[in-house]
């Protein structure tokens, strides 16, 4: 990741920990966010002095209220604004002049209304810059800080969280107070909750710095509707993921692929918006979810338990079909189920009845009662093949699920591995599922859901453990070539290079092409087919043609001099019917190349991220399978080759049915050098080498065709 | 209508509706920052102003109006 330009350091120490708070714009009318947000700072007992300020009341709940902040005679750590967005300005001026360091601006009528709300946040935003204020919002639902040394609802959510070790950090305020009352329902807590609404100063970024640092926060989670730069999101999640060992669950908005069907490459059209985002964040190491529930599934199991070392689960049961279904959904999250050692199995025999299954899942039959929980659970965990595990119990009318729940709460608390619980059903087990959840074992109603967060929990102990990548230098590249191709088209303004182009260009990195020429006459085409040799490919070249295939400006396989001459006939026909204008350049001759493997690598300007490379199944129906998968650059060698593995298709280049496997070295190398040309020539806004054909292993790939756009 | 009897009943409107002691009531007193006025009684100030002085107001101008000298000039402005 790019070294990013620092910005002046934000007071979030007395956003969150103020000894003195005013609040400007308050007032007596119950109800309303004005008087509300006072009284919740009040009344949830915060551990400092609050002032009101209100141009026309003495008093708000009976404490005195004063007319100005500059009025007010003690310091003042932070302001919360509550006056309406047209006097924020004189607010945040008085504000300055009071000497105030910190603000949360909760009014609305800025950025998001547009027209003179963007006139409006400028103006504020230059206000703080004057006086060295650091501001969250505005249009926001405000601040909570759990912690007991303050103790702080600076929001107008309608009660405060528990405490408890998870920040949420929303763009979003109306989804704040929905999150708060499905935590509290169930008895998730907090340490700090954040709405951030405009980010017109502090900005997520700054924030998950801050709770990078944070003694209180363990988790944090993240609500964005936009990803403003991609590029600082990731690198400040890497530097918390790898410094502090702090996962971050994102919530991500705005799924679909908005821009991509505009798109005139392959990789242009595959790599949408959301792929992309999908992409970055899992690079630098974010859980990105769905929903809300899968959030909270996944941030409870980070929160409450280890993490896993491994993937080996093993399954207690009370009945089988369940077993069978929490089996599946592991496999399925790519998890595996432990085989117990022979001790295990040992204690098994010894005291489960003869009727229990005592391989993995373990059932330990429908009339277990809490000491046979205790007793296939503590196996479970003493057994060094067993990473984690699930307890799944159903109510039967001999199931006494009080006890199971304590049970399996104190035989877990012996030992240094993840338990997570799925109680199935919903009215017999909301006893013991309220136990669960009071002394912080992960409940889930789903063994899908339970799979997956161990899943991802996993997926973070493992980013989080691994060495940092090098990102590789290649010596041998000649820009030099690379800059007068760029230059020359953007002088002819052209912003589409043809693939005789292209290849120049990537063969200049490094990237082989297949022998080729250009002819300009059927003659020439019959004499450069003979000396390349036979079989070749011949392609029509013409600026006005992207897609050759579909102007049937391709022909393959062309084994003699008679074909050839052919070939560059039917070429030329068939372009002038398909696209009469289009000026033909020449018919370029090009070595065919029978047995290797077709695949796709191809780069985009993300406007979020920045180049972002992609691979995967190449061919003329890259489209159809996509079949890809995509890093943002820079891509080091272990980036490389982790974009090959997720493909469907690997197997097939890793030698699948007696096949031999493919150079995907010379694979993982191309995808490194093309990120290196996407970051050096910042001009190139997508490129397609579609296909490279990779030959067997130790023998290369080979360019058969390319394109790149400016 | 001379300016001055403008103004006095521009401020007798503001201490009406706003609630506020006329010696609060200065030409650069701006209605939300030095007196209060919520959003609701911004609008009730420009129905209040509108049947003091017998006009009918751009709504949207009337809104963007923050002072009280600023509310005399615009409502003389009608009174041409």
């Amino acid at each position: 990741m790019t070294e990013l330009p620092s910005s002046p350091p934000k007071d979030l120490e007395h956003v969150f920990y103020p000894k003195s708070i005013a609040v400007l714009g308050t007032n007596r009318v119950v109800g309303t966010v004005p008087h509300d947000i006072f009284v919740n700072i009040l009344r949830d007992n915060f551990q400092g002095i609050v002032y009101p300020v209100s141009p026309k009341e003495r008093f708000v709940s009976g404490v005195r209220a004063y007319k100005y902040i500059i009025d007010i005679p003690d310091p003042v750590d932070l302001a919360i604004l509550v006056f309406p967005s047209t006097v924020c300005n004189l607010a945040l001026e008085q504000c300055g002049q009071k000497g105030v360091k910190s603000a949360v601006i909760i009014s609305a009528g800025f950025r998001e209304i547009g027209g003179i709300g963007l006139q409006r946040e400028a103006e504020i935003k230059a206000i703080a810059q004057k006086h060295n204020i650091s501001f969250i919002g505005p249009n926001c639902l405000g601040v909570i800080n759990t912690d007991p040394l303050s103790h702080l609802n600076a929001s107008f959510a309608r009660k405060m969280p528990q405490e408890g070790d998870i920040a949420f950090l929303s763009q979003s305020g109306a989804l704040c107070t929905a999150v708060l009352d499905y935590a509290r329902a169930k008895h998730i807590g907090f340490s700090k909750f954040v709405s951030f609404g405009n980010k017109a100063n502090i900005s997520e970024i700054d924030l998950m710095y801050y709770l990078k640092d944070d003694p209180k926060t363990k988790v944090i989670l993240l609500y964005l509707e936009e990803i403003s730069d991609g590029d600082a999101l990731m690198k400040a999640a890497h530097d918390i993921t790898t410094e502090s060992g702090k996962p971050i669950l994102v919530l991500k908005s705005g799924r679909t692929s908005e821009g991509a069907a505009a798109a005139a490459s392959h990789t242009g059209s595959l790599a949408g918006s959301d792929e992309v985002c999908d992409a970055a964040l899992r690079q630098a190491g974010m859980i990105r979810c769905t929903t809300i529930e899968e959030m909270f599934n996944n941030a409870i199991a980070l929160s409450y338990q280890p993490l896993p070392r491994g993937k080996r689960v093993a399954i207690v049961t009370n009945a089988g079909g369940p077993g069978v279904l929490a089996t599946d959904a592991t496999v399925k999250q790519h998890l595996t189920m432990a085989k117990f050692s022979e001790e295990t199995l040992s204690i098994y025999r010894k005291t489960l009845p003869a009727t229990a299954n005592i391989k993995n899942p373990v059932d330990v039959i429908g009339d277990a009662r809490a000491d046979r929980y205790k007793v296939a659970l503590g196996g479970a965990l003493q057994d060094p093949g067993v990473d984690g595990v699930f307890v799944i119990l159903t109510p039967q009318s001999m199931t006494d699920i009080e006890n199971i729940a304590e049970e399996v709460c104190d035989t877990i608390s012996k030992y240094d591995k993840p338990v997570y619980a799925s109680f199935m059903g919903e009215t017999d087990v909301a006893v013991g599922i309220n136990i669960l959840q009071r002394r912080n074992i992960p409940h889930y109603i789903l063994p899908e859901s339970m799979a997956r967060a161990f899943a991802s929990a996993l997926f973070f102990k493992q980013y989080r453990d691994q060495t940092p990548e090098h990102i590789a230098q290649f010596t041998d590249v000649d820009d030099a070539t690379v800059r007068r191709l760029l230059d020359d088209a953007r002088i002819a303004g052209r912003t589409y290079l043809p693939e005789t182009e292209s290849t120049k260009i990537l063969a200049s990195y490094g990237i082989p092409v297949l022998p080729s020429g250009l002819a300009m006459s059927k003659q020439e085409a019959i004499a450069l087919a003979a000396r390349i040799g036979y079989p070749v490919v011949m392609k029509v070249v013409s600026d006005e043609i992207v897609h050759k295939f579909d102007v049937k400006g391709v022909m393959l396989g062309i084994r003699s001099d008679n074909e050839a001459g052919e070939a560059y006939d039917a070429i030329h026909r068939n372009v002038k019917a398909a696209k009469p204008d289009a000026a033909i350049k020449g018919i370029l001759v090009e070595k065919m190349v029978e047995h290797g493997e077709e695949v796709i690598l191809g780069v985009k300007r993300d406007s979020s991220f920045g180049p972002v490379i992609m691979f995967g199944l190449g061919g003329i129906f890259v489209e159809v399978f996509k079949d890809v998968s995509f890093r943002v650059a820079p891509v080091g060698p272990r980036s490389a080759s982790e974009m090959i593995k997720e493909i469907r298709a690997y197997s097939m280049l890793a030698g699948a049915r007696g096949k031999k496997a493919r150079d995907i070295r010379s694979v993982e190398e191309f995808i490194q050098r093309l990120s290196v040309l996407a970051l050096t020539h910042p001009e190139i806004k997508e490129l397609d080498i579609n296909p490279l054909i990779v030959n067997d292993e130790g023998s290369g790939c080979f360019i058969a065709d390319a394109r790149i756009m400016l | 209508m001379e300016k001055s009897e403008i103004k006095a009943r521009v401020e007798k409107v503001i201490a009406i509706v706003l609630k506020v002691d006329p010696s609060e009531i200065t030409p650069t007193a701006n209605f939300a920052f030095d007196l209060g006025a919520d959003s609701m009684q911004s609008l009730e100030l420009i129905a209040a102003f509108e049947e003091e002085f017998d006009i009918e107001m751009d709504e949207q101008k009337a809104r963007e109006v923050q002072t009280v000298e600023a509310a005399v000039d615009f409502i003389a402005g009608y009174l041409k």
